[in-house]
């Protein structure tokens, strides 16, 4: 006997709006009008985080200093991906393949996750490459992720 | 090992319609700052446990703790989130230091209702395959809930308005809350209707906030406060899921818990015992149906006594001095905000809605359409042993 499966398809999703908070509400909006990029640093362990946010966990205090920070850094790890990954901004597929790497910007403590404008080719890209953030032009940018345009090899390629 | 267990420390937020000026990390951390400063205790060297109160839907991340954990006080340590109403992380803060394994807990809740839609949210509360589908929120269930109380025990549509003159009178008072008003019954009585029975006034409003707590075993409180808010009883009980399987002019789950809370308190008769009660009027009804179900009054007397002014704040049995929910409360935080107004009443601690001489209080939280979930905890100025009440009942 045949069995006949039901399911009720449903349609609406769930909208928001996130309050980037004042903390990464300086970050994206240095980043936009002076494309520049900022960490804040612990006053007690001196760790320069990116993004920028209310506490050190390590420390349990409020951060301190805000730290501009050099737009070129170190591939610290990358995938060359092959999944077309929805991009959650306009739902469209990423053209496979592309890049992701993580990169440490000179003078900070943490990485910041972004694409890698490399040739889909293990033998072009490494770890321990040194990078430079490459930003969409200042009439484009938006005050997002997206206003990193991507990180683009230094000398290399 | 402890056996008593108390709140040493509250603090919240002001609650308001919208905080665009912060994301819930930055939110959670003007309540957790407050109530670190309070007690002067530091979370890397007095903290052993944090607990956090959130919904995923309401935060748009899934396990809505993971993006907190750095102001709670979860780095690279223990964090446990509840995805329940905020008074059920007190009840599981009581049980994890009852234990053994933790001597003070961090608690918090938090949520941003401005983010997002609150009946699109609510809606997936509801069985998808069932009725989902017909768009329910918990607005249209509570109102089915309020019709079918009502009708049953013959409560009074201004009966239940006399709720919202007190609880929104009584938020005026309350600096955290941000819907407090004089208005008069013909006002209240006379507000946009939302679904028929519930108006525009008889629903707690969106709001965003956070309520941090400290609790910790009977050791540890007495070197960090002298006026603790001493646990005297939990009590936790769930419903049915489906509307269909419960008669809604009942309350068994609250009836249940408040039971269990009682009797670890060795409460027998609650109308005389209890002195205060903040519970979750998410919607005017509910104040009445609650104190019902939490044994305050018979079945059906509710509407009499609120408007004969015995839940007033002047009156024998003061119920949410603090404004209440209606009074601009968060979900999900609510639960936590009850018990932090009650803890508060008791430690005397309660500013300008301080009530006199409140040995005994009840806190009430509930999450699910109309109540599904239930807990109670009661709250006393002197310590009682609970292992051993426990125990002997059962
Ligand atoms: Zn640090």
């Amino acid at each position: 006997m045949e069995i006949e499966f039901v399911n009720i398809p449903m349609v609406v999703d769930v909208p928001y709006r996130f309050a980037a908070g004042s903390y990464m509400a300086r970050f994206l909006i240095e980043l936009r009008d002076n494309g520049k990029f900022f960490g804040i640093q612990c006053p007690s362990c001196g760790r320069v985080q990116m993004p920028p946010r209310i506490v050190c966990a390590a420390c349990h205090i409020k951060n301190g200093e805000w730290i501009e920070l050099s737009p070129t850094g170190t591939l610290m790890g990358f995938s060359i991906v092959h999944l077309p990954l929805t991009d959650p901004t306009t739902g469209l597929p990423h053209k496979t393949p592309y890049t992701y790497g993580i990169v440490r910007l000179d003078g900070a403590y943490s990485t910041i996750e972004h694409f890698i404008d490399v040739e889909p080719d293990i033998q072009k890209v490494r770890v321990g490459m040194r990078v430079r953030a490459i930003l969409r032009p200042r009439e484009e940018r938006t005050g997002d992720l997206n206003d990193i345009l991507h990180f683009a090899p230094i000398g290399e390629a | 090992m402890t056996d008593r267990v108390a709140i040493v420390g509250v603090a919240q937020t002001r609650f308001s319609p919208k905080r665009a000026d912060v994301n819930v990390g930055e939110l959670a951390y003007e309540a957790i700052e407050q109530v670190l400063q309070q007690t002067g205790l530091e979370i890397g060297r007095d903290i052993d446990n944090s607990i956090s109160c959130s919904h995923d839907i309401w935060d748009g991340q899934t396990i809505s703790d993971i993006g907190i954990t750095d102001v709670i006080g979860g780095h690279l340590r223990n964090e446990e989130k509840m995805a329940m109403d905020g008074s059920t992380a007190a009840y599981y803060a009581t049980i994890g230091i009852l234990s053994g394994e933790f001597d003070c807990t961090l608690l918090l809740a938090h949520t941003k209702m401005s983010q997002t839609d609150r009946n699109i949210v609510n809606n997936t509360a509801f069985d998808p395959i069932y009725t989902r589908m017909l768009g329910f929120d918990f607005t249209t269930a509570a109102a089915l809930q309020a019709r079918r109380y009502m009708s049953v025990y013959g409560i009074t549509e201004e009966q239940v308005a006399r709720v919202v003159l007190k609880n929104l009178s009584n938020a005026r008072l309350n600096p955290v809350m941000h819907n407090g008003r004089d208005l008069s019954l013909d006002e209240i009585l006379a507000a946009p209707l939302i679904a028929d029975p519930l108006r525009a006034l008889d629903l707690a409003p969106d709001s965003d906030g956070a309520v941090a707590l400290i609790m910790a075993s009977e050791e540890r409180a007495k070197q960090i406060t002298d006026h603790p808010a001493w646990i005297l009883g939990i009590g936790s009980c769930y419903d049915a899921h489906y509307l269909g399987d419960r008669d809604l002019a009942d309350c068994m789950a609250l009836e249940k818990a408040a039971a269990m809370a009682y009797r670890m308190a060795g409460i027998n008769d609650p109308r005389r015992q209890v002195d205060l009660v903040e519970l979750g009027d998410e919607f005017s009804y509910q104040e009445l149906l609650w104190l019902e179900g939490l044994g305050l009054c018979k079945r059906g007397e509710a509407g009499c006594i609120t408007a004969e002014g015995l839940t007033a704040r002047s009156g024998e049995l003061p119920v949410n001095p603090s404004g209440g929910l209606l009074g601009g409360v968060p979900a999900n935080v609510a639960g936590l905000n009850r018990v932090a107004e009650a803890a508060n009443q008791v430690m005397g601690r309660a500013g300008e809605v301080q009530i006199k001489d409140v040995e005994i209080a009840v806190a009430q939280g509930h999450s699910g359409f109309c109540g599904q979930h239930q807990c109670v905890i009661v709250l006393g100025r002197e310590p009682r042993s609970l292992s051993a009440s426990a125990g002997r009942s059962r």
